[in-house]
């Protein structure tokens, strides 16, 4: 607070203040002397007065000086000045109204009450109502991307109203920074008055909008901020929703964020995609994470999910999607092109009892064991991973194996002795991460053993599980005779998996549409490694058969996105025009990027499940839609009023003249003192 | 300090004389209409009658009780109790000081102690006609021989006292309890002693004095002396005051609130009333502007 006086000369006249004072010290005495007989009497009634006397005394010559003081003072005309919340409003006539409509305003101000926008745009309406004859309005609303709701100011109110009238709070993240650009704009850079009706809410919404604020300021505008608070500012959020892995179904995780000011403990719904609901409870401390698991069942079908947090809060973001792939048990048509003499001599031998150790009474893995010829079973509603163990001649089958594979199915080629290289490159060729070359003993013939695998990147999704245990399991493989390869490099699509020792790739994938490839250059059985008696056998294959029947080989390819972010979506072949539906299965429209490789673009609007698909077919690519989670964070994480101060503190300046109110109070005073002494009476002593 | 007069100054003579008129004027305007006097008859009263014995004298014989009766009984008398009154006058610096005493042709006019003084010499009046003997004890004061004269009767001695008390005049402290101490042993047991006083010291002052004289079963009277204007501040402007006494002077302003100083003094008597009655006494507020009729009437009404 700055004290000012426009008229300092004037406290020349604070001598005046002396005058009390003096007539105070030099009160007259009286001079007749007179000899009085009860004088014990007058003692006994000054002792009893004596403290009282000078209570009053003294108020009285308080009050008279102040009274002297508060008349120069108003002569004088002192000016108090100090730094207000916001700054002055109403002095420019063009007034800009930034209106907050992020998700985060959707907040209910107490249970059951207005929401924060709703107060927000009362407020809004309130002040354009108040708003002087001949001022300018324009409006601005920051939901998602910062936009003016008119083109330009204007004056007519009753359309303001009805554009405020017409606002809802959305999913979008809160534009500070572009909002003030946009009111920039609309006041064509000449001052004026930016009212900024907000919650502040979210971490970096404020502090990010520091330029933008500076920028106005520089150009003779003054923000002043209306912020909306709720009485009971709390909201939990699902902040993350995934599927974990695990060869019979598994469990989704989820992620609960509270970011109120006490701990809760909230219900939480995971809803799957065939509707089917499953509700664990979850404890967030107060501004901390908390996670619960909830054990999906053996059999559920891919798709998108959604858990759910039961809040009273921001209900907006309460639900998060998630890509679940399917789960369940994976039918795998397993091909033997080297049946054996016996069934111990069997090409698939190992692989069957790896893929069903426990028969079919449960496992993860329904295997079919079938000749050659039995490919014509393959069937891809059914079939999720095909394993060609040592066939000698694929190419009848390659274009059936082909389209499973382009259609999200998984493909596992064991090689041996029966495989010939041209065959296969001529047939595959689609499928192949590489061409074959030969196959070649990779140690001496009389030699023991062979060359031990290298360790794989256990970053890999395929290797995670075997991350923790396994990796001894692991080193023991070794092989002795495998398939070489023509050179080839690693891409997008095909990289390789494993290798030995000496640098030969065992296990290389090729993504081929929405499926997968994986060529395993040895054999499945004992002729050429001695992998099927290795720990490491069953849990690789499972594993295999999981990633490429579950996580890696759904049907659609996965996408995640957030509301009102491109999304791009990759199209495989084909010329058709796809589909976009919305979480409602409303049709959305997109934009679509030509050439090579096709790529669907669209801003979603909403959280939920897109899918896009052909006409008549499957969607070949789901998109899970979530809200920004700094939305989610209610809390204030920086006030516009501050950064504003920062960078303009002269805005925030109050001024007064107090001369009238001290001119006022000094009368009163005077007055006062004139009753006191009244009230008091003369002392008798 | 004042000159000692002597008794023979015309003036003291002219004060005596005054005070002498002024007494009988008062005494003789009071008893008025009342009665003669209670000393005309025999200083005897009827007791009881008891039989006739040899030796008994005949004019005790009620013979209207032995016409009726046959029976010789003889009157028995009690003869009446003489009351030894000592008058305590205060005549400190104080007592000068009031303009409000009426009969104030003693100096100084107007003041306590001249309206003490002539009370004091109408009731020595009033009870030398009773036949009673009457002391007189003068605290403080000035000019004064003979602070203590001690109860005679006798035309004689009434005299002295009036010459006593016309040469008074007001000076020093009245030390009520240590004057009182010098003389409270040869007060006459069962005694009457009449303070006349404005009472102007604390309580501890006097409180022993009164005490002292209680033990000796005195009766209690005091006139305690007030001046109107003093109590009531009737001045028309402000003031210095000081105490003859001695002691600081102090400003009054007469036409401020006087609500707290009539507490004060609502307070003090009280005071002084209680202490009196405590010690079996009469407090008789005596204002000085009161007629000396009056007062000598309401003291009479429990003296005799």
């Amino acid at each position: 607070m700055t004290w000012t006086l426009l008229a300092p000369a004037a406290l020349a006249l604070g001598a005046l203040a002396l005058g009390p004072l003096l007539a105070h010290l030099a009160r007259q005495k009286p001079t007749e002397r007179l000899p009085y007989g009860a004088m014990m009497l007058v003692q006994r009634l000054v002792k009893r007065l004596r403290r009282r006397r000078r209570l009053r005394d003294a108020l009285l010559m308080l009050l008279r000086l102040l009274a002297v003081v508060l008349v120069v003072l108003a002569v004088a005309r002192p000016e108090v000045s100090w730094p207000g919340d916001v700054p002055e409003f109403g002095g420019t006539g063009r007034v800009i109204l930034v209106i907050d409509d992020s998700m985060s305003m959707a907040l209910r101000r107490f249970p059951g009450g207005q929401t924060l926008f709703g107060a927000a745009r009362t407020e809004a309406l309130e002040l354009i109502e108040d708003l002087p004859e001949g001022a300018e309005v324009g409006l601005v609303r920051l939901g998602g991307e910062a936009e003016p709701l008119l083109t330009s100011l204007t004056g007519d109110r009753a359309l303001l109203a009805s554009e405020l009238e017409g606002l809802e709070p959305g999913y979008g993240t809160t534009d500070l920074a572009g909002g003030l650009r946009t009111a920039r704009a609309l006041l064509e850079d000449q001052p004026g008055e930016v009212v900024v009706f907000t919650d502040q809410a979210g971490p970096g919404v404020v502090t990010g909008a520091a330029e933008e604020v500076a920028r106005l300021v520089s150009r003779g505008s003054s923000i002043i901020p209306r912020v909306v608070e709720a009485a009971d500012l709390g909201n939990l959020v699902v902040s993350g929703a995934a599927y974990g892995e695990g060869l019979e179904g598994g469990t989704v995780t989820v992620q609960v964020d509270n970011f109120g000011p006490a701990d809760v403990e909230a219900p939480v719904t995971v809803t799957l995609p065939d509707g089917s609901e499953i509700t664990a409870f979850v404890t967030a401390p107060a501004g901390e994470s908390a996670q619960t698991q909830v054990t999906v069942p053996p059999e559920v079908p891919g798709g998108i999910g959604s858990a759910r947090v039961h809040d009273d809060g921001l209900v907006l973001d309460d639900v998060r999607s998630f890509h679940l792939p399917r789960v369940g048990a994976s039918r795998v048509l397993v091909v033997d092109g080297d049946p054996g003499s016996t069934p111990v001599r069997s090409e698939v031998y190992f692989l069957e009892r790896a893929l069903a150790p426990w028969g079919e009474v449960r496992g993860g893995v329904l295997p079919e064991i079938v000749a050659p010829a039995g490919l014509v079973t393959l069937d891809p509603e059914v079939h999720r991973v095909v394993y060609l163990a040592n066939l000698s001649d694929p190419a009848t089958w390659a274009a059936d194996l082909v389209d499973f594979v382009r259609g999200g199915g998984g493909l596992v080629l064991s090689l041996g002795s029966n495989v010939t290289a041209d065959r296969y490159n001529g047939s595959l060729h689609e499928l192949l991460p590489a061409r074959l070359r030969k196959a070649r003993s990779l140690v001496a013939a009389s030699a023991e053993g062979g060359v031990p695998l290298a360790l794989p990147d256990f970053s890999d999704p395929l290797f995670r599980p075997f991350t923790r245990r396994g990796r001894s399991a692991l080193e023991q493989v070794e092989v002795r005779i495998a398939w070489t390869l023509e050179p080839y490099q690693d891409t997008e699509d095909v990289h390789t998996l494993l290798r030995l020792e000496d640098g030969n790739p065992v296990l290389v994938e090729r993504v081929v549409g929405r499926g997968r490839v994986l060529l395993w250059t040895s054999t499945v059985d004992l002729d050429w490694t001695n992998l099927p008696l290795q720990a490491a056998y069953l849990p690789l294959v499972q594993r295999i058969t999981s990633w490429l029947g579950g996580e890696a080989g759904a049907a659609s390819s996965r996408y995640e996105g957030r509301v009102f972010d491109t999304v791009q979506v990759a199209v495989p072949g084909g010329t058709g025009e796809p589909i976009l539906t919305g979480p409602d299965a409303e049709e959305v429209s997109y934009t679509m990027k030509s050439g090579p490789e096709r790529t669907v673009r669209f801003v979603p609007t909403r959280p939920g499940a897109y899918a896009l698909a052909f006409e008549g077919a499957s969607p070949f690519a789901m998109v899970a839609v979530n809200t920004d989670p700094v939305e989610s964070d209610v809390r204030v994480h920086g006030e516009l009023a501050q950064v504003e101060a920062e960078v303009a503190p002269e805005l925030f300046l109050r001024k007064a003249e107090l001369g009238l109110w001290a001119l006022w109070l000094g009368l009163a005073l005077l007055a006062a003192q004139a009753v006191m002494g009244r009230w008091l009476g003369r002392r008798i002593t | 300090m004042s000159e000692v007069l002597s008794p023979w100054e015309p003036e003291v003579l002219a004060r005596i004389h005054h005070l002498q008129l002024l007494a009988r004027h008062v005494v003789e305007g009071v008893l008025h209409g009342a009665h003669k006097s209670r000393r005309l008859g025999p200083n005897v009263e009827f007791a009881d009658y008891k039989e006739y014995s040899p030796g008994d004298p005949l004019r005790d014989l009620d013979w209207k009780v032995l016409a009726r009766t046959d029976r010789l009984v003889v009157r028995r008398y009690e003869a009446e109790t003489e009351l030894a009154c000592t008058l305590v006058l205060d005549a400190s610096g104080d007592g000068g000081t009031g303009q409000s005493a009426v009969r104030g042709r003693l100096p100084p006019e107007g003041s306590k102690l001249s309206y003490g003084v002539a009370l004091a010499a109408t009731l020595a009046y009033f009870l030398h006609l009773h036949g009673e003997p009457v002391g007189l004890a003068i605290l403080g004061g000035e000019g004064v021989e003979q602070p203590w004269i001690p109860p005679r009767g006798g035309r004689q001695h009434l005299a002295q006292l009036f010459a006593a008390l016309a040469r008074v005049q007001p000076g020093g402290r009245a030390d009520i309890a240590q004057s009182v101490g010098r003389f409270a042993s040869r007060v006459p047991r069962r005694g009457l002693v009449a303070f006349i006083t404005d009472f102007m010291e604390e309580s501890p002052s006097w409180l022993p004095a009164l005490a002292g004289l209680s033990r000796r079963r005195a009766d209690l009277v005091a006139f305690h002396l007030l001046d109107r204007r003093e109590l009531s501040l009737d001045y028309d402007r402000p003031i210095v005051v000081f105490s003859p006494e001695g002691g600081a002077a102090l400003p009054i302003d007469p036409g401020g609130d006087r609500h707290e100083f009539d507490r004060v003094v609502a307070e003090w008597l009280q005071e002084v009333r209680g202490a009196v009655l405590g010690h079996g006494g009469r407090h008789l507020p005596t204002w000085t502007d009161q007629p000396l009729e009056t007062v000598l009437r309401r003291a009479i009404q429990g003296l005799l």
